[in-house]
């Protein structure tokens, strides 16, 4: 019981309570500054270290998958590879094992096997993925902006003013009225700084208040849900 | 002692508004315990969990739990594992699939215990298997791309996307929105919350999600954190409304006291 | 006959199915790569605000540059990455390059860092800049550099130990930084201005994709951040006003072979008018849909 559920919740009061102590004091408070760099420190190396929790459940589980011939089990084959050989080409790189020399591109330019695969699997793919959603933006705006009522009116006309405002295209529509050329664009950065801000704040605001009642309630062991517990 | 005596007093104002908001937090929680009368707004995205779920059940499909990309050091990340608890209660007592795919490891980890707790609060331990929340990848687009390829090939009858989201949330949503599936989001990253109000059926909107693990317990003293927050969100809004009319007329730059470094 | 008609284009065109849409927008987003238009861009005060305050410093002074983004958005983060730097490299600015964004942030720090530093070959690394590379941490890295940011990055991203390097023996934390570019992707933009602008009082910009734009325009309006870069317009107007101050760097921007964000703009005009193309016949057709209902 102690280690399941008193321990946790110590800890989490301890992490919690001192970064908040030891924000209201100088670098001199020894006494508070040392434990809270301590905690940040350790919080690094966790980060780092946690990957590994991710990794190995990734091998488990699509190991377990290809044993049982599960649906699509040809592709836990693939992913395995996917993630030994780079993996591997990274570790032994900066081990400088044999001709995988280092993890960055050569001196002279030449990329190491590891940097190669960077530039030219994982870089273009993750460009392709970003880039899909210039293709879904279409579809959700053809979907979602429909002159239904009021709101929703003033919403479009908003949406459009803002992407021509944002092109030259639409500073060139109004060019032909004296001093039109930067009206569009001058209108747009008023929406930007004026009702989007108001708006913005207001979710913000809100939002932050929210966050500090949620770590409140984390910090006294209230909301527990996140370690798996319910309350007493 | 010594540790005292360092007290940084540019941040003394921060000092008084940290005790002050805790303050109204721990007095609104102690009333909660002995009142029960506490009015909470509802929240329709949190009311209509319930019914997604079911819409599941009966469909017998999969119900599709996805925690945001961030770590758990993130405030939404903790919300979200507490809707999640919520979901898994409700999935373990129907018989409902569920499956909840991971980008964050330290997430993962949390989810795991999160939804292995509800099903034996449930009474269903044997219905709890290790495969219902696993790992994907610690990249962001490599994971969007995974669980858009569950959508499409498995169509979840819904959509749970709670959490922290960036980048990836218009293509989950609208991948979501494609498979037709019911889609409930909730998070409190401005960006994209315009993007899950167009593609999805209800969203949550920034403290509503904070608000959901309070709101759907029903735990007095959660909801009591609530009203002490409502309460600290009124006097913010005094505040900038004497700060806007005195700087206006001049008489006084209220934001000063409010500088902190 | 011609209810039927009206009816079935109405209905034809709000069901339209999503794949004409996005074969447009491939069109419209490949045929301004391969035949530019070379459209004019105007410069809006938030771009200009950076492109000042760096215009302000001194060959003494240090800019250090964040690599808060991966390759998913190097289309839009990459050119106002490289603009900055070139500008910092052009008025001899020191600059101190490192990257907190785990996925391929270091990998861009260096790629960019090297291409435009090799533009200046009398400058030298080690004291003019420094490329410090990725640490992982967040905020808790972020938060430690306010101390030493030898702490956080004991060596550069060559192996360097950090007291080797001329520059970063003038370095020690925040206190010897005259500003802070985040060119960001996700969080680690807010980051800069919550927890190092409020808690250090370091002058803060940022370059964030165009999605993200709108929040930071908060922090813009209340000073906790000094300009802003949103997404391919806002480089392209720092490229702008770059071009015009140091016509030194224009073969740079004249290399077809070099992607740069006011050829961006030739795609993004197009695709925006795509969009609002799409807009309006979605519209017509609700209202067609909506005034065949009331006669039925």
């Amino acid at each position: 019981m102690f280690l399941r559920v008193q321990l946790p919740l110590l800890l989490t009061f301890l992490a919690g309570l001192i970064p908040i102590v030891a924000f209201f004091f100088t670098e001199k408070a020894r006494l508070v500054k040392v434990p809270n760099d301590r905690l940040e420190k350790w919080m690094i190396i966790i980060a780092g270290f946690a990957i590994m929790l991710g990794v190995v459940n990734v091998v488990q589980g699509n190991i377990r998958k290809i044993e049982r011939k599960g649906p699509g089990w040809h592709y836990a084959i693939f992913l395995l590879i996917g993630l030994v050989l780079p993996g591997s080409f990274g570790l032994l790189g900066a081990f400088n094992v044999g001709p995988f020399h280092g993890i960055s591109p050569h001196a002279d330019g030449s990329p190491s096997p590891f940097s190669f695969f960077v530039s030219y699997v994982f870089q273009p793919l993750q460009a392709t993925m970003f880039s899909l959603l210039a293709f879904y933006v279409a579809s959700a705006a053809f979907r979602a902006f429909r002159v239904r009522n009021l709101e929703a009116t003033i919403l479009l006309l908003a949406a459009v003013v803002v992407m021509l405002g944002r092109i030259p295209l639409g500073e060139s529509l109004f060019a032909w009225i004296p001093g039109g050329k930067l009206a569009l664009g001058t209108f747009t950065e008023w929406l930007m700084n004026n009702p989007n801000t108001a708006a913005q704040r207001g979710i913000m605001i809100g939002a932050a208040l929210g966050a500090a009642s949620l770590s409140l309630r984390v910090i006294l062991g209230i909301e527990r849900s996140y370690l798996g517990l319910e309350k007493d | 002692m010594e540790g005292f005596l360092h007290f940084n007093l540019q941040r003394a104002n921060a000092f008084v508004l940290f005790l002050l908001f805790c303050t109204l937090i721990l007095w609104f929680i102690r009333a909660a315990r002995t009142r029960q009368d506490l009015f909470i707004r509802k929240i329709a995205g949190l009311n209509a969990i319930d019914e997604a779920v079911g819409r599941a059940t009966e469909l017998g499909r999969k119900v599709l739990y996805v925690p945001g990309i961030s770590s758990i050091d993130e405030n939404q990340t903790i919300a979200s594992l507490a809707v999640l608890s919520h979901v898994a209660r409700m999935t373990a007592r129907y018989n409902t699939e569920l499956d909840v795919p991971n980008k964050d490891p330290l997430t993962f980890a949390s989810a795991r215990e999160t939804v292995k707790e509800a099903y034996i609060q449930e009474g269903r331990p044997d219905l709890y298997n290790d495969s219902i929340v696993h790992y994907v990848t610690y990249d962001q687009f490599a994971y969007t791309a995974s669980v858009a390829g569950i959508m499409m090939r498995e169509r979840p009858a819904t959509n749970f996307l709670i959490g922290s989201f960036a980048a990836e949330s218009l293509l989950l949503a609208e991948t979501g929105q494609a498979s037709g599936a019911i889609q409930i989001a909730g998070t409190a990253e401005i960006a994209q919350l315009p993007f899950f109000v167009c593609a999805c059926d209800y969203t949550l909107i920034g403290e509503e999600l904070y608000a959901a693990g309070a709101y759907l317990s029903r735990d007095p003293a959660m909801l009591g954190s609530i009203k002490g927050q409502d309460w600290t969100k009124a006097l913010v809004g005094l505040a900038i409304i004497v700060g806007t009319l005195a700087a206006t007329t001049g008489l006084f730059d209220l934001a000063r006291l409010f500088r902190a470094r | 006959m011609a209810k039927i008609k009206e009816g079935g284009l109405s209905t034809a065109l709000q069901q339209l199915d999503r794949r004409w849409i996005f074969l447009l927008v491939a069109v419209g987003a490949i045929l301004p790569i391969l035949f530019p238009i070379g459209l004019s861009v105007t410069v809006t005060p938030p771009v200009r605000d950076l492109f000042d305050r760096i215009e302000s410093l001194t060959p003494d002074d240090v800019v250090m540059v964040s690599f808060d983004y991966g390759p998913t958005t190097k289309p839009e983060n990459g050119p106002m990455a490289a603009a900055v730097l070139r500008h910092c490299l052009a008025r001899r600015v020191k600059v101190v390059v490192l990257a907190l964004f785990p996925i391929g942030g270091g990998a861009m720090a260096t790629e960019e860092l090297d291409r435009v530093a090799a533009e200046f070959p009398t400058l030298r690394y080690g004291t003019d800049f420094v490329n410090l590379g990725y640490k992982d941490g967040g905020q808790a890295s972020m938060k430690q550099m306010g101390e030493d940011i030898a702490r956080v990055f004991p060596s550069d991203s060559r192996g360097t130990p950090l007291s080797r390097l001329p520059l970063m023996q003038k370095v020690r934390n925040y206190r010897d930084i005259k500003l802070v570019v985040s060119l960001a992707t996700g969080i680690i933009g807010d980051w800069w201005i919550n927890l190092i602008n409020a808690q250090f009082g370091t002058p803060v910009a940022v370059g964030c994709t165009a999605v993200s734009a709108p929040k930071f325009y908060a922090y813009y309006d209340s000073h906790q951040m000094i300009g802003l870069l949103g997404g391919l317009k806002g480089a392209s107007e720092y490229e702008r006003l770059l071009l015009d101050a140091y016509p030194q760097v224009k073969p740079v921007y004249d290399n077809p072979m070099i992607f740069n964000a006011m050829r961006g703009m030739d795609v993004q005009t197009i695709i925006h008018a795509i969009i609002i193309g799409f807009i309006i016949i979605g519209n017509v057709a609700y209202f067609l849909g909506r005034s065949r209902a009331a006669r039925v």
